[in-house]
């Protein structure tokens, strides 16, 4: 029989997961994906714990996460529009304009 | 004996195709991948009893996010030199998975070590039970979040406009 620890590995199984593709991937929109995959983890961790607890205030903290991360995605989206049009690559590497230039003379 | 079915079946569709979308090459199948993690995860919420949180997710994470994240990628027209060249993706992966697997080891030694309560099924968190807390204990910070909405709306209008005199 399951019970909620199970629910609780599998959403730290997740956000590490989320974790590894951010650090480990260059393609932005792949970065901006898992970090959506590590809000669903945390918002799968409320829900059981929820459950667990049986109060209600942390489906409402899910709620309120599910509603900023709609929010995020609009604002990430239009950024992602305007860093297309400047480099024309989904390369991460290529967004280094605040990296520290090596002076060669 | 159902539910235990039902979740490790769920718990497999979430963490291979959440896998599969930190794997993929093609941003377009890491979003198909997506929509899969999320729709599995709704089913976990429905096994926990969430039924407006089901809805919830599957409305506005599977239907709408996804939905806008598919739209940006098929708008921008990605070609197949506009993608980063990553020779060393797989062995990277697995590198960093070695990276972050003694903090998640940790985490869930210490779920094994809390006692939890089993799985009893039940509708808990029905749309009325959900609503009477949203709109008396939680109404400031729902307020605040629908001016944050509004930001997030001005904003990207802004952002994305065309300005004048460029291009």
């Amino acid at each position: 029989m399951i019970d909620i620890g199970h629910f609780l590995i599998l959403a730290i199984l997740l956000f590490s997961v989320g974790i590894v593709g951010v650090i480990s991937r260059r393609n932005i929109f792949v970065m901006y994906m898992s970090i959506e995959l590590m809000l669903n983890a945390v918002n799968l961790i409320l829900v059981a714990l929820s459950h667990h607890f049986e109060d209600l205030n942390g489906q409402v903290m899910a709620i309120m996460i599910i509603a900023i991360a709609a929010a995020e995605a609009s604002i990430f989206l239009a950024l992602f529009v305007m860093l297309f049009k400047n480099a024309r690559s989904l390369d991460a590497n290529f967004f280094d304009l605040l990296k520290q230039e090596k002076h060669n003379d | 004996m159902l539910s235990s079915i039902i979740f490790f079946i769920l718990a497999f569709a979430t963490l291979s195709s959440a896998i599969g979308m930190i794997y993929f090459r093609q941003p377009i199948n890491s979003a198909l991948s997506l929509i899969v993690t999320l729709l599995s995860i709704a089913g976990l919420f429905a096994l926990l009893g969430g039924s407006f949180l089901f809805l919830v997710q599957i409305i506005i994470y599977a239907g709408a996010v996804v939905a806008l994240i598919l739209f940006i990628i098929m708008f921008l027209n990605i070609k197949e030199e506009n993608l980063p060249d990553e020779p060393y993706k797989g062995r990277w992966i697995l590198a960093m998975a070695l990276l972050i697997s003694p903090f998640t080891l940790y985490l869930i030694s210490l779920v094994n070590k809390m006692e939890f309560k089993s799985l009893h099924l039940q509708d808990f968190g029905s749309i009325k039970d959900v609503g009477m807390k949203l709109y008396t204990d939680w109404v400031l910070p729902f307020e605040m979040i629908s001016i944050l909405l509004l930001i997030a709306l001005i904003g990207v209008v802004i952002l994305a406009r065309k300005e004048k005199g460029r291009d």
